[in-house]
């Protein structure tokens, strides 16, 4: 094949020329594979913060918030759940003996109160495709040895004061006396027993009644003993954290997925806990070790990074293991709902809010519209100059390419002029000119795609991060207003469930079709840039070519 | 009948705004086998004679049949054609293509292309004597030698008609004479018609036909 030949002979041989317009492609063709690749690869890391309902395969979710205006219309479970719980009363004594541990994990709905499961049975075919249930908790855990508490009572000492008798007066004593000489006269004989007897009880006789003795009565005040008890020492810790209910079920909506396991396993089966991955750094909890929640022992079977950004909890069990264990059962605190028609989610929300009483219905664009930070901004940036930067690029590629090779062809019309005066048909010298193009295009290509994977590789080697800040619609505010003094031992009700505010590395991916498109800039550019070339040239009279040298 | 046959032949150039009549009215027949010299100062037209010749370029009026050819009707496929099969061309400045070895230069006029296009192209090397250069690129050759391979490449589809446009204008004349030696063989063995347009007096010596060119008119000076 002689234009094989030829092909061979003019790239190799103009190995400058075929490098400076293969080079020229090639960039072209990379920053556009870069700049696409990183565009898609912020607009990813968008989407999954913007929108963390689509991460768990929902539009619509629905919880239950307290609101004091709503209080009527809470049914009475609930009413009672709000009026009784959000308070710790750890009555000790019940825990055990004095000097004995003890672990205590409370259960508190936060401010999310629950619903009957049953309630999802509103959630009919035309409004839901599919919806799964969960329960979301704080838990207050308490653990440490049980005090022994003594009171100490000082009693005696007291003085008790008896009131005087009034002193004899010399009319009872000459009355007294008297009676003793009266006791002589009438023949006692003081020197004998009987006569003193007899003369004492003259004496006796005679003496006032306040001066017999003995047997006067009297009624001490009454008196209250108080003594404060200081505080017990003891070694009493109490921290918090976050457990939710998962139904194991539903494996493509959730509050986590199977997908988001980071590190061993989804659930396979009832008493099995898997740990968001921040809460397994915090604790230094691995897949393997084990979880005690009121003695019960759940070994951790996998680590989960959860999408649901505003919904998170630290621990996630099966939903009817945590309805047994905080004994709520058959409740429920958070539906996550994917539409049946996702075109009318807002309608659809709107439907939902008013099948509940009470309820919290947020979908995707609510969610999206929390979301602010430095990831908003690079992709916001982006989404404006893409269009315009890789439009750009392309025809300033494409003039560049059209320009060297147009150079190059009219540096040739001499030696096409000479084709053509031995013979050849304007198509053998397109055909010809279209072959070098094509092949330097495919250089360009090929050196294009790789510098576009050297340059994302080199992207991601920097781990860029962005932040993307997340309102929080999470249970660790506390109750607003009223709910103010209303417990006793009130624990503070603060969540150690993971911050809302979501870093994500920027993690440009590799996309055949970007590396195509990419290539396809380079091998296009340079067969558009020839072919105008040659035809040209081709159009050129001999004559006129051969002037030309 | 003879080869070519042209009638009142006319090429007019716009040159500003005057009209240059490069060729003006020309009649002339040439018969196979006619060894033509057209002689002439530069800028009388001598050159545009032989594009209009070799088909490369249209007159403005007038008729040129090649064979039994009116080359006036036929389209620019046609014209690659008759040009490929029929003319060979022999350029002042070779012009080969810089980046094909004197072989591939050769090959790259052959019209049917084959298995065989490789030894035909030496064969004809062998000819003009250059077969030891057949893998050398033209800026390696000497000028005699570069206008050696255009002969070879001109003579590889065995042409009626060579075409020879100031062959040693730019050589000194111990190689010109060489080119002309060879022409002269070829017109002598193979009966193939050349026709060269020159200003080297010593090409007269070769030909059996000169004409003289001059202000676009011939006038025969030689039979």
């Amino acid at each position: 094949m002689f234009y094989l030949t030829y092909l061979k002979a003019e790239l190799i041989r103009r190995i400058g020329k075929t490098l400076i317009i293969a080079a020229g492609l090639a960039i072209a063709s990379a920053i556009i594979i870069t700049i696409i690749s990183t565009s898609q690869g912020l607009s990813n890391s968008q989407k999954t913060v913007l929108n963390p309902l689509e991460n768990v395969g929902t539009d619509i979710l629905v919880s239950r918030s307290v609101d004091s205006q709503n209080m009527s219309s809470l049914d009475e479970a609930t009413r009672t759940e709000l009026a009784s719980q959000n308070q710790i009363t750890t009555d000790l004594s019940k825990l055990g003996n004095p000097g004995d541990s003890f672990s205590l994990d409370t259960f508190l709905p936060g401010t999310m109160l629950t619903f009957a499961s049953s309630e999802t049975k509103k959630l009919t075919s035309d409004l839901a495709k599919e919806y799964s249930a969960g329960l979301i908790l704080n838990v207050t855990h308490q653990e440490g040895k049980i005090p022994t508490i003594t009171a100490e009572f000082q009693t005696g000492g007291e003085r008790v004061q008896i009131p005087g008798v009034a002193p004899m007066t010399d009319a009872e004593r000459a009355a007294i006396d008297a009676a003793r000489q009266k006791a002589i006269a009438d023949g006692a004989d003081p020197t004998t027993d009987a006569g003193r007897q007899a003369i004492r009880a003259a004496e006796q006789a005679a003496t006032p009644d306040r001066f017999k003795g003995g047997s006067s009565s009297f009624t001490a005040p009454t008196r209250t003993y108080r003594q404060t008890l200081s505080t017990p020492q003891t070694d009493i810790k109490t921290s918090n954290y976050t457990i939710a209910g998962v139904d194991t079920s539903k494996t493509d909506i959730g509050l986590i997925l199977p997908s988001q396991i980071t590190e061993g396993t989804y659930f396979k089966a009832a008493g099995q806990a898997v740990i968001n991955i921040s809460y397994a750094q915090k604790n230094n909890l691995k897949v393997g070790s084990t979880l005690t929640i009121n003695g019960k022992k759940l070994p951790i079977v996998g680590i989960v990074d959860p999408k649901l950004y505003t919904n998170t909890a630290d621990i996630y069990v099966p939903l009817s293991d945590l309805q047994t264990m905080a004994g709520k059962a058959d409740r429920i605190n958070i539906i996550l709902i994917k539409a049946t028609d996702a075109k009318t989610v807002d309608s659809t929300s709107k439907k939902i809010s008013g099948l509940f009483a009470g309820a919290n219905v947020t979908n995707s664009k609510d969610t999206a519209s929390k979301v602010t930070g430095s990831l908003m901004d690079a992709a916001s940036l982006m989404n404006k100059f893409i269009g315009l930067v890789s439009i750009i690029i392309i025809i300033a590629a494409f003039i560049i390419v059209s320009l060297i090779t147009v150079f190059s062809v009219n540096k040739r019309t001499g030696e096409i002029g000479t084709l053509k005066a031995i013979g050849w048909k304007n198509s053998m010298i397109v055909r010809q000119i279209f072959l070098e193009n094509l092949v330097i295009g495919i250089f360009g290509a090929v050196f294009g795609v790789a510098l576009g994977i050297g340059a994302i590789l080199l992207l991601n080697h920097f781990n860029i991060t962005f932040s993307a800040n997340v309102a929080g619609s999470n249970i660790t505010q506390g109750f607003p207003g009223f709910m103010r003094g209303f417990g006793r031992a009130s624990s503070a009700v603060s969540s150690a469930s993971t911050g809302t505010t979501a870093n994500l590395k920027l993690n440009v991916g590799l996309n055949y079709l970007i590396l195509l498109l990419g290539a396809a800039v380079a091998i296009v550019g340079s067969v558009v840039a020839g072919m105008i070339a040659s035809f040209r040239a081709s159009k050129m009279k001999p004559q006129e070519a051969l002037r030309q040298l | 009948m003879a080869l070519i046959e042209l009638k009142d032949l006319t090429k007019l150039y716009k040159q500003g705004g005057s009209i240059i009549r490069a060729v003006d009215g020309i009649d002339l027949s040439v018969q196979e086998g006619d060894f033509l010299v057209i002689i002439g100062p530069s800028g009388s037209g001598k050159s545009t004679l032989l594009q209009l010749l070799g088909c490369l370029d249209k007159p403005t009026s007038g008729e040129i049949s090649i064979g039994d050819k009116e080359v006036n009707k036929l389209n620019d496929g046609k014209l690659a054609e008759l040009r490929q099969h029929k003319l060979g061309f022999i350029f002042q400045s070779f012009n080969l293509i810089p980046t094909l070895t004197a072989r591939q230069n050769v090959e790259a006029a052959i019209a049917k292309r084959g298995k065989g296009d490789k030894n035909k192209a030496l064969e004809v090397l062998k000819k003009v004597g250059l077969e030891a250069r057949e893998n050398h690129l033209p800026s390696l050759l000497s000028g005699g030698e570069q206008q050696r391979v255009a002969v070879a490449r001109a003579l590889i589809n065995n042409p009626e008609i060579i075409l020879a446009d100031e062959p040693t204008g730019n050589l000194d004349s111990r190689t010109g004479r060489e080119i002309l030696d060879i022409l002269k063989n070829l017109n002598r063995e193979k009966k193939q018609t050349v026709i060269i347009v020159t200003h080297s007096d010593y090409a007269k010596e070769f030909a059996n036909k000169v004409v003289e060119m001059k202000d676009g008119k011939l006038h025969s000076e030689k039979n």
